[in-house]
């Protein structure tokens, strides 16, 4: 049974693309087979956070308009073999997008026996965006701690519950889940960040993670190593917790409390 | 003045043999007297057409202006404040404020800017003589005004045709005409949400009361003709008796709204308002003047 994920946030820059590739690889990581599409046609991105930008040959318009097979564009892994990237145009716009293309797609990657599909929705809600999340089983909307993003995802999530596949069935619902992103506990212990309790109380959701802000993120990006490869980081372990919990695993929340600051750091600085 | 009206208009329904049982399930109130047994001869020909009355909420634009632009102006600004809540909905001039019944084509230019303006007239209200004249020179259907019993309003003629079905082995030519009297007040039961309606969303509940057993987000909008309640926190706006009706009245568990309003008559918060922020509120009208109190 292969279950599409979208990874949606209305807002842009708060880290769908980033959150999408460390995603996919914890996914695949714990043995799922997974692709990945990158939904924003123009402005491609996630193949370089994949690191597989110079293995594009075929993207995701190609197949939609019979230029080329799923085969042909779908981009193995190096890291590993049940991982595979479908990326987006770089020369085309949003409006070479259509629904059936977009089905036909999906179910062509269902019927290749993927576990999960993720689609890393573009910024917005014009097409780009509603073509990611409209035949999706589950979504995860991506939040930072702040008024404008925690506004934009509120609009998003209406828009999962009525702009849907499943939603205008009315069979069943979409589920939602939320990850917060670029989480700083100093800056919300200072009172200038919102708190969990804060995005959480205003959308009426529970996060499925929260992804402490962390330098490790952007090196991973440019190295084109997503952050959750990154072991050692805080932002890595804190996406492999967000997907275990994706797959029904019950992990308590880290990096969520700011460090108390002992007396020594306290007084030569840390 | 916009203000709607229900009209409670006869239920006519008609069958091809004399029904015994008409009295006894016309005091039933709802019936279908369609499910009669039509023979296979003429089974296919009796669903050709059914002609049902029902009641229908309509608003009633009532014109104290006789300036086309002014007008125009004033129902396109009604319009633009909620556009949702006029799109496609009919709507019946009312001439009766005016001094004289104006000429047919003051009145033409009066319907061109009304329809300009993004309302759809489809009639006049039935009033002095001169109107049924002025009907007729520009084609329209009168429509009888409510609460209007004393006066013989006329009927829309469309109201005075019942179908006749061929009657064939049944001796009976005369149609029947069922007249099931629907009260004005006969609303339907209050529309109700239990989901968040979040930014950007819009509910209305249109007739009736609204019932949201969630959040209503920054951004999001819920308007009813009648009462709104919400079970959640009030974030967003919240626009009750949104035809008029001075007697509705806003309830919240949580009052932290952008914006309430109650037949028109709104307040916005721009800031929090110590005794109201967080707390149950309810809203009503007390005169012109909108009144915000915590429920205690």
């Amino acid at each position: 049974m292969t279950e599409i994920i979208v990874v949606t946030s209305g807002k842009g820059g708060v880290g769908k693309t980033t959150s999408s590739a460390s995603i996919a690889m914890g996914l695949a990581r714990r043995g799922k087979r997974v692709a990945v599409i990158d939904f924003d046609v123009g402005l491609r991105n996630l193949d370089l956070i994949m690191g597989c930008e110079r293995r594009v040959v075929y993207d995701f318009v190609n197949v939609i308009q019979g230029e080329a097979t799923l085969k042909q564009a779908l981009i193995k892994d190096k890291r590993f073999d049940n991982l595979h990237v479908l990326a987006a145009s770089q020369t085309r716009d949003k409006d070479a997008l259509t629904k059936e293309g977009v089905e036909r797609v999906l179910n062509e990657l269902k019927e290749m026996a993927f576990d999960i599909i993720l689609c890393d929705s573009p910024a917005g809600i014009e097409k780009g965006a509603f073509l990611a999340m409209y035949f999706a089983d589950r979504a995860i909307v991506v939040v930072n701690p702040e008024v404008s993003s925690v506004r934009d995802s509120d609009r998003i999530l209406g828009l999962l519950a009525s702009k849907t596949r499943h939603a205008e069935s009315g069979e069943k619902r979409v589920a939602q889940h939320l990850l917060l992103t670029r989480y700083n506990p100093e800056r919300v212990e200072r009172g200038d960040m919102m708190s969990i309790a804060d995005v959480q109380e205003i959308l009426g959701l529970e996060v499925l993670g929260v992804i402490p802000e962390s330098e490790s993120v952007l090196a991973g990006s440019n190295a084109g190593n997503p952050v959750i490869l990154d072991t050692a980081s805080n932002a890595g372990q804190a996406y492999d917790d967000a997907v275990a919990r994706l797959l029904g695993e019950s992990v308590p929340m880290r990096f969520t409390e700011a460090q108390k600051k002992g007396f020594l750091t306290r007084l030569f600085g840390g | 003045m916009l203000r709607a009206v229900s009209r409670p208009a006869p239920d006519v329904r008609a069958r091809k043999s004399p029904p015994p049982a008409a009295t006894a399930e016309a005091s039933a109130a709802s019936i279908d007297l369609f499910e009669s047994k039509p023979s296979a001869a003429n089974a296919a020909s009796a669903r050709v057409a059914e002609l049902r009355f029902g009641q229908v909420g309509i608003a009633q634009l009532k014109l104290h202006s006789l300036d086309p632009a002014l007008v125009y102006a004033d129902v396109e600004a009604r319009v633009r404040a909620a556009p949702q809540l006029f799109e496609g909905a009919p709507l019946v001039l009312d001439l009766s404020a005016l001094d004289a019944v104006p000429a047919a084509a003051a009145v033409r230019a009066l319907i061109d800017a009304v329809h300009g303006a993004g309302l759809h007239p489809v009639g006049l209200a039935a009033g002095e003589e001169g109107v049924v004249a002025l009907a007729r020179a520009l084609d329209l259907p009168l429509f009888a005004k409510l609460r209007a019993e004393r006066e013989p309003a006329p009927v829309p003629e469309a109201a005075a045709v019942p179908v006749t079905v061929a009657a064939d082995a049944d001796p009976a030519p005369e149609p029947v005409v069922v007249e099931v009297p629907v009260p004005a007040e006969a609303r339907p039961v209050g529309q109700h949400h239990a989901d968040p309606v979040r930014s950007g969303q819009r509910l209305y509940a249109r007739g009736t009361d609204l019932t949201v057993a969630a959040v209503v987000g920054h951004g999001a909008e819920v308007i009813a003709d009648g009462s709104i309640h919400i079970y959640g926190v009030l974030r967003g706006r919240a626009l009750a008796g949104a035809r008029g009706d001075a007697s509705a009245r806003i309830y919240c568990q949580n009052f932290q709204a952008e914006l309430v309003a109650i037949a028109g008559q709104y307040r916005v918060f721009e800031e929090p308002v110590a005794d109201l922020h967080g707390k149950p509120v309810q809203a009503w009208l007390e005169g012109d003047k909108l009144r915000l109190a915590p429920l205690s």
